[in-house]
């Protein structure tokens, strides 16, 4: 079967020849995206390089009935950016930060601005852009308000969510709406705040207004080193449970810590240690060292043998980089690697961190743990052969199991990668068919004909007088 | 408005219903989740809208209303959930914020929300009306601050959104959406929030606020790049820093919190603004329960660059209406309390309202014949229409309360 009739030319007469991609060697990249074991293939990808040429392009697409999958930069965790046969929209092209405004320490972006493009645009008046993803190298705006997305620092400044103050949206029938506001509170519902997090499933933003931070006047990164997972999970729950609220939060298990060492990310991380936590703390210059001296108690109480602190920037990027690359470190480890999420209350900590080495144990896998465990929210992942259908089948089986177990600790199966494709069959571990349904409707209300990343986020059967994926419009 | 007859016999409701429709008709007051649900189910089948009175506080928050019946939520109450290692706590929404900061000042912590009302109000409505007192700039609003909500949704179903987690993003956000939504998406029947420990030491200085705009935008500029880390800075009009005992000038005060080292050197920093002096911590509370009770409220929003000019003109509507003006340095959002003589704000103030303050404005509270000449609804657009068709279609949540003529 081939494309839709005159799809493809007439995207092609908005985006020029060169912007739209339908063989399928050109399209062997956007099959997957930073979460292994998919494949999906989209029937033709279209890329926009303005606003102008997006609008044309979704409102082609609602005039031909056409489904599409929204996609940043790919490298969302959850399957979410998949097109499974439908159209492809691209936004990597849409690069360019449109204002910076220092005195109301906001910024108007396209979906396509790099996170960390954006941060580096900020230095020079002091500010930055708070949400920093491990991924912030790539991962653009528009994808990190599509899947509301954390990171360290979200321990102390928020998520995505609490850093985005309006923006421009086109629905998938074409019409453009502003949602929240930047010069001031708006009345009525909070459109805005159900749109981000909505993983492409309610539109495409045009435009994102973010809120830029000050800097901190002071920064203090601390180095703790365990012999031991549950002590470090201990001193995690002591330094929440103090009222201290670091900037970052961040654990790495044994593995983790050997996989970096020895890569070329190598961070100066003890290599016996069984867990390390990074640990960073700042505000104020005043003050600072008197907390730095309690969370250094408070590890040294529950068995850390070190605790350092980063002597200047340069031992405090280090440690960082250590941390944000670790998942590239244990590419070395094996071919594939699954970098799961989910979120538990911080006092369970130690108890379900025991309950998934046990899980590991049991299904012959490997388990690396590197997460952010001030708020609780764990990444266990899992190196696997992809080709070893074996060894693909016990991942499986002890995913499901860890999700269990968070959920039956109070927690959820999602802290920032999103639902996508990989977390839907775990939805009604946690929400009810009633919510399940509620949350149709609220997508419907934004995309009634379903045509926006289809199939994700909410499973199709707990959507009522659901007509089935409505990709007969266009094949036909 | 009337219950099944088998609720009405049951002990969560408190008085048997009447089958009439008037406003008159006995309030009900279920006890738990179940019965809101059978209470909601009946008015679908009755087609009797309901109006969600909480606790009886701020009544007249809001555009009129109009039901057939008053559902009170005075017995859906206690904590359902704290561990206090995990800096959340979970509880029905009737209970009182008064409860809730009992609990966790045993702990050390504290839901640091602080909305404008006395602690006699619930969290429930606090988390509806998505209100945001004075800590709110630094300490966020009821959006950032609320994790999970359970709810009875117009259409009957029980809805959850979000957890118990402080992180989440499993779903669409059903929590964002109900949080501030007035109760007229649906009622909430459990909230779920993060909590903060309480600081270490807290100190309130208040400083003179100048009246012309020049020194008053450099004042506002200092402030915000200062090297303070406060809880709030409001400032406040000559009329309520009388109120407040702070003097007969209009003053900024600020809330500094930290360590011992953090709040000196703070203390330090703002004293070399001018001459400060020491305000009780307790005003923070007198000027969230200052308010009148027959009053107009209104709350002008703007920019970081226009806040002194808003505010300047936000303090002269509160003088020519015999009221008293406050506002927030780090929101950049000032409101106005115009108390009412023979129910409603005098004349020369209402001039104002009419024509000269064009910024962004949100009423709070306003005399019910005025709302429609100041305040026309804000959620008549076509999303807004529909997420309300489609969790209430029978309108019979809170109707009209954000105004909206149509679904």
């Amino acid at each position: 079967m081939t494309h839709a009739p005159g799809l493809a030319e007439r995207l092609a007469e908005v985006v020029g020849p060169r912007g739209v991609l339908q063989r399928p060697g050109e399209l062997v990249v956007y099959r997957s995206d930073g979460l292994p074991g998919y494949s999906k293939q989209p029937r033709l990808a279209v890329f926009p390089r303005t606003r102008d040429e997006l609008v044309a392009v979704v409102r082609l697409l609602a005039e031909h009935s056409v489904p599409f999958v929204p996609r940043g930069a790919g490298t969302g965790l959850s399957g979410g950016a998949l097109a499974d046969d439908v159209v492809l929209v691209g936004l990597n092209r849409l690069t360019r930060i449109l204002s910076i405004d220092p005195v109301e320490r906001v910024a108007v972006v396209e979906p396509g601005v790099v996170n960390v493009a954006l941060t580096r645009a900020a230095t020079p008046y002091g500010l930055h852009y708070a949400p920093d993803p491990s991924s912030q190298a790539a991962c653009t705006i528009g994808g990190n308000v599509a899947e509301n997305a954390g990171g360290p620092h979200c321990l102390k400044y928020g998520v995505t969510l609490n850093h985005v103050r309006a923006v421009t949206a086109i629905l998938p029938d074409g019409e453009i709406v502003r949602l929240g506001s930047s010069e001031g509170e708006v009345e009525g519902y909070d459109l805005l705040g159900a749109f981000i997090g909505s993983e492409g499933c309610f539109g495409i933003a045009l435009d994102v207004t973010v809120r830029l931070s000050p800097n901190p006047q002071a920064i203090r990164t601390l180095l703790a080193d365990f012999t031991s997972v549950d002590a470090a999970a201990r001193a995690t729950s002591e330094i929440i449970a103090s009222g201290i609220v670091p900037a970052a939060l961040e654990m790495m298990d044994g593995a983790t810590i050997r996989a970096v060492e020895a890569s070329i990310y190598a961070a100066g991380y003890p290599v016996d240690a069984e867990a390390i936590l990074l640990i960073e703390l700042d505000g104020l210059e005043a003050g600072l060292e008197a907390d730095v001296a309690r969370v250094e108690g408070m590890c040294s109480a529950a068995g850390a043998r070190m605790v350092r602190v980063a002597r200047d920037d340069a031992e405090r990027a280090r440690l960082w980089q250590g941390r944000k690359k670790a998942f590239g470190a244990m590419g070395r480890i094996s071919s594939h690697l699954v970098v799961q999420d989910a979120v538990i209350p911080r006092t369970r900590l130690p108890d379900v961190l025991a309950v998934i080495r046990e899980i590991a144990e049991r299904q012959r896998i490997t388990v690396c743990n590197v997460f952010h465990a001030g708020d609780g929210n764990l990444h266990p992942n899992i190196g696997y052969d992809a080709n070893d259908p074996d060894e693909q089948a016990r991942v499986h089986a002890a995913m499901r199991e860890i999700m269990a177990t968070c959920v039956a600790a109070g927690g959820t199966i999602t802290g920032e990668h999103g639902i996508g494709l990989d977390k839907l069959d775990y939805m009604n571990l946690i929400f009810s068919e009633e919510s399940l349904a509620a949350m149709c409707r609220l997508r419907e209300v934004f995309d009634p004909a379903r045509r926006a990343n289809p199939g994700k986020v909410v499973p199709v059967h707990s959507c009522r007088e659901w007509h089935g994926a409505p990709r007969a419009a266009w094949t036909a | 408005m009337t219950v099944p007859a088998s609720a009405a016999s049951s002990p969560a409701v408190s008085q048997k219903a009447s089958p009439s429709t008037a406003p008159s008709s006995p309030p009900l007051r279920p006890g738990s989740t179940a019965d809101v649900r059978e209470i909601v189910g009946d008015a679908i089948a009755r087609k009797a809208p309901v109006r969600i009175v909480g606790r009886g506080t701020w009544l007249d928050a809001g555009r009129p209303v109009e039901a057939a019946g008053e559902l009170w939520l005075d017995r859906l109450t206690g904590i359902v959930d704290y561990t206090p290692g995990d800096l959340t706590l979970t509880a029905r929404a009737g209970t009182t914020l008064a409860e809730i900061a009992r609990a966790t000042a045993e702990h050390g912590q504290w839901l640091a929300l602080e909305p404008w009302g006395s602690d006699d109000g619930s969290l429930g409505a606090t988390a509806a009306t998505a209100t945001a007192g004075p800590m709110s700039g630094t300490l966020g609003t009821p959006r950032d601050v609320v994790i999970g909500i359970e709810a009875v949704v117009g259409s009957g179903e029980l809805v959850r959104g979000g957890g118990r987690v402080v992180k989440n993003v499993a779903g669409f956000d059903l929590t964002r959406l109900m949080v501030g939504a007035w109760g007229t998406l649906g009622i909430l029947t459990e909230v779920s929030v993060r909590l903060r420990g309480l600081p270490e030491r807290e100190v309130t200085l208040a400083l003179p606020l100048p009246n012309a705009l020049a020194p008053l935008a450099e004042l506002v500029t200092r402030l915000r790049s200062a090297p303070i880390a406060p809880l709030g800075i409001e400032m406040v009009s000559a009329r309520l820093a009388a109120r407040l005992g702070v003097g007969q000038q209009a003053v900024v005060i600020a809330r500094l919190a930290g360590n011992a080292d953090a709040v000196s050197a703070q203390r330090a920093a703002l004293g070399t603004f001018g001459e400060m002096s020491d305000v009780p911590d307790s005003v923070w509370t007198a000027i969230r329960t200052a308010e009148p009770a027959e009053a107009t409220v209104v709350r002008f929003s703007s920019t970081v660059a226009r806040f002194p000019e808003v505010w300047l003109a936000a303090d002269r509507l509160a003088a020519t209406g015999d009221g008293y003006a406050h506002a927030s340095v780090l929101r950049s959002s000032a409101r106005v309390v115009l108390p009412h003589n023979e129910g409603a704000p005098p004349d020369a103030a209402l001039q104002l309202l009419r024509g000269t303050i064009r910024d962004t404005r949100i009423f709070e509270r306003l005399p019910a014949a005025l709302w429609p000449v100041l305040a026309p609804s804000r959620a008549t657009d076509r999303l807004s229409g529909g997420v309300r068709a489609a969790f209430d279609p029978h309108r019979l949540l809170n109707r009209g309360i954000l105004g909206e003529t149509h679904a």
